[in-house]
């Protein structure tokens, strides 16, 4: 027969987007060793500095769910006020292997989608009033699996913990920067030392800031790729996303400024730049997202 | 440590079917019904989701031709419907519920065998209860396991029977421990 299985397993690996994740990463931890060398050689209070590091990142990454709820204002709903929403999540879940995420409603116009919670078990995923006017039921479907994927691959976590040390980057600049008093008051060292430390931090942040974006995007093409995969269609989700990008760009202004904090979260960022500033962006664009759902259906299809 | 990478790699396939734990039915079906007085019911069902490849469509066809010659040879009836969240449902019907569990795993395994595993969502059984109502046991293929479900009306649940049947089962049978796990499956057409 010609319908062999590996031809089947092979869907579900992708060994390019898996090699640049891996690279990425690497590169992220070379760039944070370099940066502790710097500050422990540097002789700065690297313990204090990583405490407080801690704390703020663990803060965020405990209560993200709660947080990311409370600023777009989204509601959790139970079975009884969206039935059909919690059947299509549960049977998404139950394929998938995760146990159920909470599911969130957020009323506004812009048709959207988000995940949130630091693990499987307190993860949470909200759609918009929007999404659900603008979507066909089995395209939102593929919207939620995207989220779920995300939820599957603790995309929270692993994000968090990529961009612990680029935060503690950012805030030895911050300090270098508001107060330089805050170290020099000990007259412990120079200021030579706290410029190379300034300095390190800066490039630390810079560097790490293009490489956190760098990951982003290829975890949203894992998240369309596992969407496309555990609802076996990956034209469900290119239909959606067609969609969700051509309401956005007829959405007024004000909404989308009102949305745009939680542009990482969301299954198609709020602000819309050309491809050009993709490198600052943490979606890949949609062209490029459409053409490797393109490139899998065909896959499927066997031509 | 396999599992960090799929982290890492943010690996996008859903996890393959367990279908071992299924066959743990056939003997606890026995003290369902000599000891709780839950009788089975002649109609099971294996439900799966679809996938838009012809691959696939191929694997399709194989399964009905696999239903329709048992149906022929062992007089298992048998239907087949697609719901609402497009997933398939084939429907098994046999007074005798080992020939039901046998084939439901026989249909299953040539789903797996045809390297679609990842499709497989449940296998659904249908009891009914003493006072008449209708009570299901859920074998969901990604955690071998099963899980109790007690449907009463719109959007409703005996948790009540679900616990006490899980409870009473649970030397025989893979029952899910985790109760956030315990999946509804809505609209069960039989």
């Amino acid at each position: 027969m010609t319908y062999s299985m590996r031809r089947v397993t092979k869907w579900s690996s992708d060994p390019g987007l898996a090699t640049r994740m891996l690279l990425v990463m690497g590169l992220l931890a070379l760039v944070y060793l370099g940066f502790i060398a710097v500050l422990v050689s540097s002789g700065v209070d690297t313990v204090a500095v990583l405490v407080i590091a801690v704390l703020m990142a663990g803060v965020q990454y405990l209560f993200s769910d709660t947080i990311a709820l409370a600023s777009v204002g989204a509601k959790v709903v139970e079975p009884r006020q969206e039935p059909e929403l919690h059947a299509m999540v549960e049977r998404l879940a139950a394929l998938a292997d995760v146990p159920k995420p909470k599911v969130a409603v957020v009323d506004t116009p812009v048709p959207n989608a988000f995940a949130a919670g630091r693990s499987p078990r307190a993860a949470v995923v909200a759609v918009t009033t929007g999404l659900l006017r603008t979507l066909e039921p089995r395209e939102v479907e593929a919207v939620l699996a995207h989220e779920i994927a995300h939820v599957r691959n603790r995309d929270v976590m692993v994000m968090t913990i990529a961009s612990f040390f680029a935060v503690v980057a950012q805030l030895v600049v911050r300090w270098l920067t508001w107060g330089g008093s805050w170290s020099s008051g000990r007259g412990r060292r120079g200021g030579s030392g706290l410029v190379v430390i300034y300095l390190a931090s800066l490039v630390v942040w810079l560097i790490s800031f293009f490489l956190i974006r760098a990951l982003s995007r290829y975890r949203e093409f894992a998240a369309d790729r596992g969407a496309a995969l555990l609802t076996g269609s990956p034209s469900l989700l290119m239909s959606a996303l067609l969609k969700i990008s051509g309401v956005m760009q007829r959405i007024p202004d004000r909404d989308l400024r009102e949305v745009s904090e939680l542009n990482a979260f969301f299954i198609l960022p709020a602000i819309k730049g050309s491809s050009f500033f993709e490198l600052f962006s943490t979606h890949p664009s949609l062209e490029r997202r459409l053409e490797r759902l393109r490139a899998l259906a065909r896959e499927m299809e066997g031509v | 440590m396999r599992r960090l990478l799929e982290i890492l790699l943010g690996r996008s396939q859903p996890p393959p079917a367990r279908s071992e734990g299924l066959i743990a039915l056939s003997n606890a079906v026995v003290t369902m019904e000599a000891q709780l007085g839950f009788r089975p019911g002649e109609e099971a069902a294996l439900v799966f989701r679809l996938v838009d490849s012809p691959y696939f469509d191929r694997t399709s066809q194989e399964l009905d031709e696999l239903a329709a010659l048992t149906a022929k040879e062992a007089g298992t009836g048998y239907r087949s419907e697609v719901d609402r969240y497009r997933y398939r449902w084939i429907i098994l019907k046999d007074p005798d519920f080992e020939d039901v569990l046998t084939a439901i795993h026989m249909l299953a395994q040539t789903i797996q065998e045809q390297g679609f595993s990842e499709q497989l969502l449940a296998a659904v059984f249908r009891f009914t209860s003493p006072q008449g109502e209708a009570f299901y046991w859920v074998y969901q293929y990604k955690r071998g396991r099963f899980s109790p479900f007690a449907p009463r009306g719109d959007q409703q649940r005996d948790h009540a029977l679900e616990l006490r049947l899980a409870n009473a089962l649970r030397r025989e049978l893979p029952v899910e421990d985790e109760l956030e796990r315990w999946f509804p499956l809505w609209g069960i057409p039989f």
